[in-house]
């Protein structure tokens, strides 16, 4: 190679990188509808339900209703939408949810008394859709209860009725009540060294599906007479901008450099041909 | 399923090899709840159970435990197909602890005696014993003996999403599985009888076991014995045994002869405790004589034990007058009998 081939290779690389340096971080990001999963390096301040990041979080509305299971009044369900934010570090999910409910209902203490809860519903196998009540035997689900009494349980389903606990949990929650509204907060390694856990993506071009549903003790509402959502796809955010950025530049210098040895190549063969 | 090699057709729940069953003569219940304390001292007394009883003994006609449980519902419809959902009973229902004025004789020296505080004392369990009904000289009672029924088609068992409850295939038995339990308490709203109890400590439902580690062979002294409630009670009112035992006085007095009489039998879930109808003397006029009107009306037990409760009475009518003449009756050799042995036929569980 010569010097002025040299210093071309020099200066592509310098734009490639350059042009890398000014692409948007969102770049890469998934555009349909979804539980946006924003990316942040630390989570310092989202690791609390209250926590100061979750204001610049981007928050869904998710539309619920009865989910229609065979059981009496499972029609008579009172709450009808909620909100949810997701953010993930390179290792944790954090996943805030609140909705309106004028009583707060945290006893279980008599046989009239139910508490508020809530669920999130993962596949067990993150790229199926498994059937929205409950999952199946061949498609299950795992699903992290939270309950109003302050309790939670990570469950694994295989259909209506199957609901068993894990032994070990992995999911965490903080709750608060405020102003009529209840906030959780779930987070959970991405991959827990457990298993049948949901693996949560950690990729842009990988794909989970998320679902929910809460309760409202009050109205005595408990197992199926829940207002529930539809799947929802989780949107993952994408990969660390400055690693990416890093990414870009490798394949700009390794597309220039490319290049560069194949004109190179083709001047031998012209060289030896002439 | 239906065995039928006596030539009588003995319906049991198509799943299971036996049912228990118990027969309870109402005649001779003093209302002393031994058996009530009996049941409590081995199942129920902590761990929040303290409101359950298991086995309650309640006057009729009365509000009953948990009070008016007849109004709550549940059990099936009349083709025995739906399951009709009931209500949950208030917890005061069960009868719930009353507040005391311990702080203000403890803390503001008060002169007053320990007493419940104001309207604190409205319900409990036996609120409305020996009320009953009626006017003087011809008001009436009887006690009420109830248990869990282990039904041959149990809507509790129905009443549960995560087939929580089952009957036990070796002998009919009704059983909570606390593992699968998550205390949804469909199952205390769908028994008619309101005899599934929610345990709010443990968060799951728990009922009736019929004393299974003691026909079993695992209670006091390893030996095979009847459930405590039936053992323990003074007068030994109750028979135990399989109801499809035909050698068992149950199977005789229920299939063969038609004496005992289902509580409720439009509740459709086909109880296995059945019951003895209650006689009382007939009714005095203004003037002390007696009259040929019943004192229990026949309206109020039909109420209780549907139409068979009529045939159930003249047919034991009929065999007292056969003892009074002085011949031989086995139905009522059966009621009268002080052989525990006969009363209770636990060769059949330690055969199973
Ligand atoms: S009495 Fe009630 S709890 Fe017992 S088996 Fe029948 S329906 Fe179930
Ligand atoms: S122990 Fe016997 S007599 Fe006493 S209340 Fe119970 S069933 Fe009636």
């Amino acid at each position: 190679m010569k010097r002025n081939e040299l210093l071309l290779v020099a200066v592509l690389a310098a734009v490639v990188i350059g042009a890398t340096a000014v692409l948007p971080p969102g770049v890469g990001a998934q555009s349909e509808r979804g539980i946006p999963v924003e990316y942040t390096a630390t989570a310092d301040d989202l690791d609390s339900v209250t926590g100061n990041g979750w204001e610049e979080v981007q928050s869904v509305t998710v539309p619920l209703s009865s989910a229609g299971a065979d059981v009496p009044s499972a029609d008579d369900v009172t709450i009808e939408q909620m909100r949810a934010q997701a953010v993930r570090t390179d290792s944790r999910l954090y996943l805030r949810i609140s909705w309106a409910d004028p009583t707060r209902d945290t006893s279980e203490a008599s046989v009239r008394e139910f508490a508020d809860g809530a669920a999130v519903q993962l596949p067990t196998d993150g790229d199926q859709q498994p059937p929205i009540a409950m999952g199946s035997r061949e498609s299950p689900v795992n699903v992290w209860y939270w309950s109003g009494s302050g309790e939670t349980e990570e469950l694994f389903a295989g259909g209506p009725g199957t609901t068993t606990q894990f032994q070990q949990t992995t999911v965490a929650t903080e709750h608060t009540y405020a102003d009529g509204r209840w906030q959780v907060l779930f987070t959970r390694q991405l991959a827990p060294d457990e298993p049948n856990r949901t693996t949560v993506p950690s990729a842009a071009d990988e794909e989970t599906s998320v679902a929910f549903a809460v309760w409202n003790g009050s109205n005595m509402e408990v197992a199926g007479q829940k207002s529930a959502s539809q799947w929802h796809r989780v949107a993952i955010g994408p990969a660390p901008p400055a690693y990416e950025r890093v990414l870009w530049a490798v394949a700009g210098v390794a597309i220039v450099i490319t290049t560069l040895v194949t004109i190179q190549g083709i001047r031998h063969t012209g060289g030896d041909g002439s | 399923m239906s065995t039928s090699d006596g030539g009588e057709t003995i319906d049991i729940a198509d799943d299971v090899d036996h049912q228990v069953a118990m027969v309870m003569d109402l005649n001779k219940c003093i209302g002393c709840q031994t058996c009530t304390i009996a049941c409590k001292t081995n199942w129920t007394d902590g761990g929040g159970r303290e409101y359950m009883y298991w086995n309650n003994v309640e006057t009729k006609p009365g509000a009953g435990y948990p009070r008016d449980w007849e109004e709550l519902g549940g059990g099936w419809d009349e083709e025995g197909d739906e399951r009709t959902p009931g209500d949950l009973p208030a917890q005061e229902d069960y009868g719930a602890p009353w507040d005391f004025n311990h702080e203000q004789i403890m803390y503001e020296g008060s002169d007053e005696p320990l007493r419940p505080m104001d309207n604190a004392a409205d319900w409990s369990p036996n609120w409305d014993e020996d009320e009953g009904a009626g006017e003087y000289p011809n008001s009436y009672y009887f006690y009420l003996p109830r248990i869990c029924n282990h039904c041959t088609h149990p809507s509790c068992v129905e009443a549960c999403p995560r087939s929580a409850l089952y009957k036990r295939e070796e002998d009919g038995i009704v059983l909570v599985d606390q593992d699968r339990c998550r205390g949804y308490r469909y199952c205390v709203e769908g028994c008619p009888y309101k005899k599934v109890y929610y345990n709010a400590m443990k968060k799951t439902s728990e009922k009736c076991i019929f004393c299974y580690p003691r026909i079993e062979g695992e209670g006091p002294d390893g030996e095979v014995r009847a459930p405590a409630c039936a053992e323990d009670c003074p007068p030994q009112l109750r028979l135990v045994g399989y109801l499809d035992d035909e050698e068992g006085p149950i199977h005789k007095l229920v299939n063969e002869y038609e004496v005992a009489v289902r509580l409720h039998p439009e509740y459709r879930t086909e109880p296995n405790v059945y019951y003895i109808p209650p006689f009382a003397p007939p009714q005095h006029a203004a003037d002390g004589e007696t009259t040929d009107e019943d004192r229990i009306p026949r309206e109020y037990l039909e109420e209780l034990f549907g139409p068979a409760v009529n045939d159930a009475l003249e047919t034991i009518e009929r065999e007292r007058e056969k003892v009074n003449r002085g011949e031989d009756s086995e139905v009522m050799e059966m009621l009268t009998t002080t052989d525990t042995s006969d009363q209770y036929r636990l060769e059949v569980f330690d055969e199973a």
